[in-house]
């Protein structure tokens, strides 16, 4: 049975936006999970709102999906999931920023770089972890001139 | 670009609120004392370049499936 475009609309939560994307093709986005940047990722200026995406239901692997970039998508998980002795300082700045004034709000993710057809050689991104806010939907990597980060720290 | 020479001691000021002064010149080396209002990021050249270099290539790698990633990681956990 044809579905009337009443009906499809009735379906859609209120808020859900269509995103075109490489990966996942056209994707529902509910408006209120978008996380939007405070400043962009170096690289890639023309994104400023993202959506995550679990890899799949209990998995620690998420995807970054840009709404603005169809192709770009970075794989993330949560830093403490990778390595609980991995505490960058975050500047006062950036917390203000990105709105936080608890602690708990804070949440770090790390961009994973995987070769293609090699992925125990992967490499998250200490030196450039992305600080969200989640509950405020606010998000921004924090580049860590000082210390001693690697930006290829091999997870293997 | 604009090319500006400065002594020892000398400044610049940009837009009113940021002053870059030459504290020191000496080797080949030039020691700067950098004064701006704290929503100003300040980040040498190379560490900017390297961060946008590793999202450039973290986004052209990135696979179209990770569940072989969630195998290797649920080994790795069971080791540790």
């Amino acid at each position: 049975m044809a579905t009337s475009p009443e009906t499809r609309e009735k379906r859609n939560s209120a808020n859900d936006i269509a995103v075109q994307t490489s990966r996942f093709g056209e994707i529902k986005v509910d408006s209120e999970l978008i996380i939007r940047m405070t400043a962009p990722f170096p690289g890639f200026p023309e994104s400023s709102r993202f959506i995550i995406i679990p890899h799949k239901k209990g998995s620690a692997f998420m995807w970054l999906q840009s709404l603005e970039n169809p192709d770009l998508a970075f794989v993330v998980i949560q830093a403490d999931h990778l390595n609980p002795d991995y505490t960058p300082d975050v500047p006062d700045l950036i917390k203000k920023e990105l709105e936080i004034d608890q602690e708990n709000q804070l949440e770090i993710l790390l961009i994973l770089t995987i070769p293609p057809g090699r992925p125990k050689e992967m490499t998250a991104n200490l030196m450039g972890p992305v600080i969200i806010n989640s509950g405020r939907r606010l998000a921004r990597q924090l580049i860590l001139d000082r210390g001693d980060f690697d930006p290829c720290w091999p997870v293997f | 670009m604009l090319i500006l020479s400065r002594k020892e001691g000398e400044a610049l000021i940009i837009n009113d609120n940021i002053s870059i002064k030459i504290l020191e010149s000496k080797n080949g080396q030039v020691k700067l004392g950098l004064e701006a209002p704290a929503d100003v990021e300040i980040l040498r050249e190379e560490v900017y370049r390297r961060i946008l270099e590793e999202n450039k290539k973290a986004a052209q790698e990135s696979p179209d499936d990770l569940s072989a990633l969630e195998e290797i990681l649920k080994e790795k956990k069971t080791e540790d």
